[in-house]
């Protein structure tokens, strides 16, 4: 008699974990992933490789800038075999960028605004240009 | 019977032991989640207060019109901005003599302008506001020279035809791989040079440029379909 018992006692459990198992197996399976919580992957194409035509790129400075220092950089991407004219309100700086077609040259700027005209000029007589305003202030507004 | 419902009442309790066991497992892993959840909200709201809506930024453009309030003007991108103006905006001319002001702004004059820009409203509070005249940059070849007056005639990339007025003041200058960066002058300049020269505009006609610099690149052919 006590034997049956334990026994009866022992199918009532496993009878109660299968039961309980199975109403967390339901609740895991009905619940709603919220969508902030969702991963958005993304496939990011790869940067176009430059064409044999001139292409130029500026990382540095950025346009409207307001900087407190006359001394700034002027960085970015062309062809190696370009030559560099970076013109600050008009008075040109004559730079080639480096083999990889990178190039970084510290310039002076003017009070106010001016406005950075770089322009690369290929060997092959291309040519490409990007403008720039940069602001020098020490004015705290 | 016994029996029976000893079964019953002993499937009944496991059951309830469990149940109460599993949802009290399952709020445990939920309540880190509700937690990650405030505290980013509370992180990118700190942020974006941070990063602030508004910047200071300087920016060139010709003037398309002017009230008391606002001055609209077209960038150098061409796109047309929205300058607000207060009690506190400065302005000044480098040819104005006395007192400047908004009502002294007229269509078509070249502003720099330093303020506010709000990323929201796209529109800049103008602390200063300053009349400039900014040199005009031209690129090309050297179709012609004029020998007599000075003169040369450059094709730009987009197909014009612009005269490079060449004075005593003008400053030329060469590039070129053997010379790297050297002075030049007016006589070493050869058609089909690529050429950059800026200047101002000759107020008597549109398509002369008075130079004040000159950079040509003598082993540089000129190509004008480029942009």
């Amino acid at each position: 008699m006590k034997t049956e018992k334990v026994v009866l006692s022992f199918i009532a459990i496993l009878l109660g974990l299968i039961v309980a198992a199975g109403g967390f197996y339901f609740l895991q399976i009905t619940k709603k992933t919220p969508s902030s919580q969702t991963k958005i992957v993304s496939t990011v194409s790869p940067t176009p490789t430059p064409s044999s035509s001139i292409f130029l790129t500026l990382d540095q400075p950025k346009d409207e800038e307001v900087v407190d220092s006359k001394t700034i950089t002027i960085s970015g991407k062309t062809r190696p075999d370009a030559v560099i004219a970076i013109l600050i309100n008009g008075v040109e700086n004559v730079t080639t960028p480096s083999l990889s077609g990178n190039f970084s040259i510290p310039l002076t700027i003017g009070n106010g605004q001016n406005i950075i005209e770089v322009i690369a000029v290929a060997a092959d007589g291309e040519s490409k240009s990007i403008s720039r305003t940069v602001t020098y202030s020490e004015e705290d507004f | 019977m016994k029996k029976i419902l000893f079964i019953i009442l002993s499937i009944i309790l496991t059951y309830s032991v469990l149940s109460v066991g599993t949802y009290l497992a399952y709020s445990q892993t939920i309540t880190p989640d509700i937690n990650i959840k405030e505290q980013l909200i509370t992180n990118i709201a700190s942020r974006v207060a941070q990063l602030k809506l508004v910047e200071k930024r300087g920016i060139i453009g010709t003037v398309n019109n002017a009230t008391n309030t606002q001055i609209t003007i077209t960038d150098l991108q061409d796109n047309t901005r929205f300058v607000d103006v207060d009690e506190f905006t400065k302005f000044t001319s480098p040819k104005s003599k006395g007192v400047f002001g908004i009502s002294d702004i007229k269509g078509g004059e070249t502003l720099g302008v330093l303020g506010l820009y709000n990323k929201d409203s796209r529109r800049i509070l103008a602390r200063f506001v300053t009349v400039l005249a900014i040199p005009k940059v031209v690129r090309g070849g050297v179709a012609s020279i004029d020998n007599n007056n000075f003169t040369i005639d450059v094709s730009t990339i987009d197909g014009k035809k612009v005269i490079i007025d060449v004075g005593y003041t003008t400053s030329t200058y060469s590039y070129s791989r053997e010379d790297d960066y050297i002075r030049s002058g007016f006589s070493k300049i050869q058609e089909d040079y690529s050429i950059i020269a800026s200047g101002t505009l000759d107020p008597k006609d549109e398509n002369k440029i008075l130079a004040t610099r000159i950079l040509i690149f003598p082993d540089i052919p000129f190509i004008p379909k480029t942009k």
